[in-house]
């Protein structure tokens, strides 16, 4: 039996190394756990629906008077005027705008659910301070009501990922905002895994305070090191191993699973993307030196209040930002706040920042224009030149990029998925509301018939048993 | 009187006092959209004329010789906006306890954070860039059921600050908890025993006659005394409906004064409460039903409880972004609330309920000059403001975010 998983392993490992593509990621893992935890969300085909005579901010960047996006069959078909309407079910558009799918990058819907609870509180795995073999999927509470408020809100795609407490915090989820019994109906088809990787004040309060490593931020550096070099090690003897010719396979035991550093490995092999809470300037800049000693890839720095000391070396890495427009002052690294972090980001090394907004909470996510909208005026009013065409894409294709998933969402592109908002008017106005969210070509909300749309289970008879909580 | 303080006594004098001539002023705003938050609505093309910090006139084509002329053409004009319910004065960093002063486990309802506050304070000049003038400063938990005694200042950073109002109203939670909310309510009236008791025998007590004191100071049953004798409100957050009703019942048996915070399932008895006229502190965004307290909780709370007569005043969540408030009254317009009684709800509500509108919280002849222009709708999350102004005195709206901004801006060549 030993001998038939040895062999079943090197096989699954041959599988693996043939597969190249990023994307491919989930299939490769898949294999060698036997294809388990995968997304079986599949959407329907949706009907031919012409959305037209609106504004739209595509999320590439251009902003389209008087235009039209047609969708079928779950994808966006064309983008444009004079689109031939023929065979499809008309909206007129006219006097609202239209956006890509609202993207947060960073919440925590599912994993801290409301209502808040000891028995649902399952976002920190802190009783250790590395944990790379969680995944916060396995934690997620599908009936969640916060995500039907994120809807009303136009999200359609959201990060769940672990919290903050520990230095690596286990593995985040991409998810569609659809209403599933199971998280894995839920799950972003083959979109990537993500690392929830924490610096600064979390990790060494939480441990700090139990009298263990670590208790300074040096105590955190060293434990993501420690953490890499066993990373390291065990890549190189899946490497070696894989290296040996059948017969010599045959004569040795396969190294053993290992949950924990197969995590790490994915991200070494770029399989599996960096998301990093850090606020501080220097600590994301020894982040990046961190990345560099074991080779892998930072894709975003998360809360990151001061990105904008480091714009330059972020712009110049690749690497994004996800933040708030003026959260600040809840603990000391979140002292340095600029209302501009966002715009200054965004305009770094020749306007090549990439920039995100993001919520990391169940209000804010509702409200995710508004905190793009807030972010544009203040660097505006510092005489940096951004427009609403470009602003949108901190909340909708920067932060696809920042989940690698850019290729399938985060724009109105003909090819992508159909996940589009209507909104009453301007997005960046606090008074725009959200009439219309389509994802994946079916309209999930609209405000006419609030009455019909899915609820999780949670909003049902909770009030009032005969009616509904919204 | 040594020559030192006769000295800085004069001197404080002649800068306090706005009957020196050589401090005579007067500032002329020209051609404002002005939003009263009183019975006369909005202005537009109007002019404001301020005189010595008060505002003397409100009207069309003012003219001065006297004092410089801002226009304000294009502009929106609000009172200065007073936070209901923060702990600005009180703190500098959430996390750090030592940055902190608004909390105690020494004193109960006795517990005043006057003596704490610190118009110094970091927080203070961001929340005046965004628009605030005053703020209702109020403790976070104190021993027992009270959380202490709330006071109003402004927030003009003078050293000398002294309180609007001292110890304005007081404090308690009602909710969800380790110990049965039945406990806190049976405490509450037993509380208002021993103060009545303490009231009674005061002089006796304070001769040195036997007192069985409870939990209390003879500082938390003076603060309780008031509340019983009506000269200050009891502020109770609370969420869920049936806490609302049961403190509704206490003040009626009690006759004393109360105003709802949190209270994010208070429309569904909007009409209740405005029968009691109770004014009721929320912010309107907080629509998440975060603890079975709130499972009703939702975003037209605000137009539900404005719809049945109620007097709504809009807090933030974030005492650092105190500020936000606005934000949360745009949403709440969005969301069916009024525009009028939007900027109401950041202005001239607050002063009414904590009994402070003789002075501040709408733009009318004869109030403090705390006025604030707006680059544009001041409900819209874009606007920003352009000028503060405390007591007709123009308030620097530098802030370290500007400062650390002009900074990195040149550092990374974006100037």
């Amino acid at each position: 039996m030993r001998r038939f998983i040895h062999c079943m392993f090197s096989l699954i490992f041959i599988i693996n190394l043939t597969v190249i593509s990023s994307t491919l990621e989930a299939s490769s893992e898949a294999e060698m756990m036997n294809g388990a935890y995968q997304s079986t969300y599949n959407p329907d085909p949706s009907p031919k629906i012409l959305i037209k005579n609106g504004t739209l901010l595509t999320g590439t960047g251009v902003l389209l008077e008087k235009s039209s996006v047609l969708i079928e069959n779950n994808r966006i078909v064309s983008v444009g005027s004079d689109i031939d309407e023929t065979g499809a079910t008309v909206i007129d558009a006219e006097g609202k705008w239209i956006t890509p799918g609202i993207i947060d990058i960073h919440s925590h819907m599912g994993v801290y659910p409301a209502p808040s609870l000891r028995s649902n509180s399952d976002g920190n795995e802190a009783t250790s301070p590395t944990t790379p073999d969680v995944w916060a999927e396995h934690s997620v509470w599908t009936q969640d009501p916060q995500y039907t408020l994120a809807l009303k809100g136009g999200i359609t795609t959201f990060h769940v990922l672990p919290g903050s407490a520990n230095l690596i915090g286990g593995r985040g989820v991409t998810l569609k905002n659809i209403r599933s019994v199971t998280v894995q109906g839920m799950k972003f088809p083959n979109a990537p895994h993500s690392l929830k990787m924490a610096c600064g004040e979390n990790p060494k309060r939480v441990y700090g305070n139990r009298n263990t490593e670590p208790s300074t931020r040096m105590g955190n550096v060293a434990g993501y090191r420690k953490s890499w070099i066993k990373a390291k090690a065990y890549q190189k003897r899946l490497e070696e191993y894989e290296s040996k010719s059948e017969e010599a396979k045959e004569l040795e035991y396969a190294p053993s699973r290992d949950l924990e550093l197969e995590t790490l490995v994915g991200v070494l092999k770029g399989e599996i993307l960096i998301q990093n809470h850090c606020y501080r300037g220097e600590e994301m800049a020894i982040m990046l030196d961190i990345a560099k000693e074991f080779g892998y890839k930072v894709t975003t720095f998360h809360h990151a209040i001061e990105a904008y000391k480091v714009a330059d070396i972020l712009a110049e890495q690749g690497v994004c930002s996800a933040m708030w427009a003026d959260w600040w002052g809840f603990k000391h690294e979140a002292y340095d706040m600029v209302w501009e972090n966002v715009a200054i980001v965004d305009q770094a090394v020749n306007a090549t920042g990439c920039a995100i907004v993001h919520s990391d909470s169940a209000v804010g996510i509702q409200h995710l224009n508004q905190e793009a909208s807030k972010a544009l005026a203040a660097g505006r009013r510092s005489g940096l030149d951004i427009d609403k065409a470009r602003a949108i894409q901190w909340i909708t294709l920067n932060a696809a990029k920042g989940l690698g998933i850019e290729d399938r969402v985060g724009s109105l592109e003909a090819g992508k998925m159909a996940d589009v908002v209507i909104w009453s008017s301007d997005p960046f106005s606090v008074y725009s509301t959200v009439e219309k969210v389509f994802i994946d070509g079916h309209i999930k909300y609209e405000n006419e018939t609030v009455e019909e749309f899915e609820r999780t289970d949670f909003d049902l008879g909770i009030i009032d048993p005969e009616g509904d909580r919204l | 009187m040594s020559h030192l303080k006769l000295i800085s006594f004069v001197c404080l004098i002649f800068l306090s006092s706005n009957l020196l001539a050589d401090n005579h002023s007067v500032i002329l705003i020209k051609n404002a959209t002005i939003i009263t938050a009183s019975d006369q609505g909005t202005l537009e093309n109007t002019d404001l004329l301020i005189e010595d910090g008060i505002i003397k006139e409100i009207g069309k084509n003012l003219k001065t010789n006297d004092g410089p002329e801002i226009d304000a053409t294009g502009k929106f004009i609000t009172p200065g906006l007073i936070a209901p319910h923060t702990t600005l004065g009180l703190q500098e960093i959430e996390l750090e306890a030592a940055t902190r002063d608004d909390s105690t486990d020494h004193y109960s309802a006795g517990f005043s954070i006057a003596k704490a506050f610190n118009p110094a304070s970091s927080l203070i000049p961001y929340n005046r860039a965004g628009g605030i003038t005053s703020a209702i400063v109020t403790p976070s938990s104190a021993s027992g059921i009270f959380s202490g005694m709330a006071s109003a200042f402004k927030i003009n950073g003078a050293l000398m600050t002294e309180p609007i109002i001292e110890d304005i109203a007081l404090i308690m939670n009602l909710g969800g908890n380790k110990d049965s909310r039945a406990s806190t309510i049976m405490s509450l009236e037993d509380s208002f025993e021993v103060a009545r008791r303490f009231s009674m025998k005061r002089s006796s007590i304070m001769r040195g006659d036997d007192f069985d004191f409870g939990d209390y100071s003879i500082r938390d049953l003076e603060a309780i005394q008031r509340l019983l004798k009506q000269e200050i409100p009891l502020v109770v957050r609370a969420n869920r409906v049936s806490d609302l009703l049961r403190m509704i019942e206490i003040a009626n048996q009690y006759e004393i004064r109360i105003i709802f915070a949190g209270a994010k399932e208070a429309w569904r008895i909007a009409d209740s409460i405005a029968e009691e006229s109770i004014p009721v502190i929320i912010d309107p965004m907080d629509n998440i039903p975060s603890s079975f307290d709130s499972i009703a909780a939702r975003l037209d709370n605000a137009a539900i409880l404005e719809d049945s007569g109620v007097k709504v005043l809009i807090s933030s969540q974030s005492d650092h972004n105190s500020y936000l408030s606005r934000q949360g009254a745009g949403n709440a317009v969005t969301y069916g609330l009024s525009k009028e009684a939007a900027i109401k709800a950041l202005t001239i509500h607050v002063a009414e309920t904590f009994g402070i509108a003789d002075q501040i919280g709408s733009i009318e002849a004869g109030k403090d000059a705390d006025i604030v222009i707006w680059d544009n709708d001041p409900l819209e999350v874009s606007s920003f403001t352009t000028k503060v102004l405390i007591d007709g005195e123009n308030m620097s709206l530098m802030t370290r975010s500007k400062r650390l901004r002009d900074r990195y801006l040149e550092k990374l060549g974006l100037n």
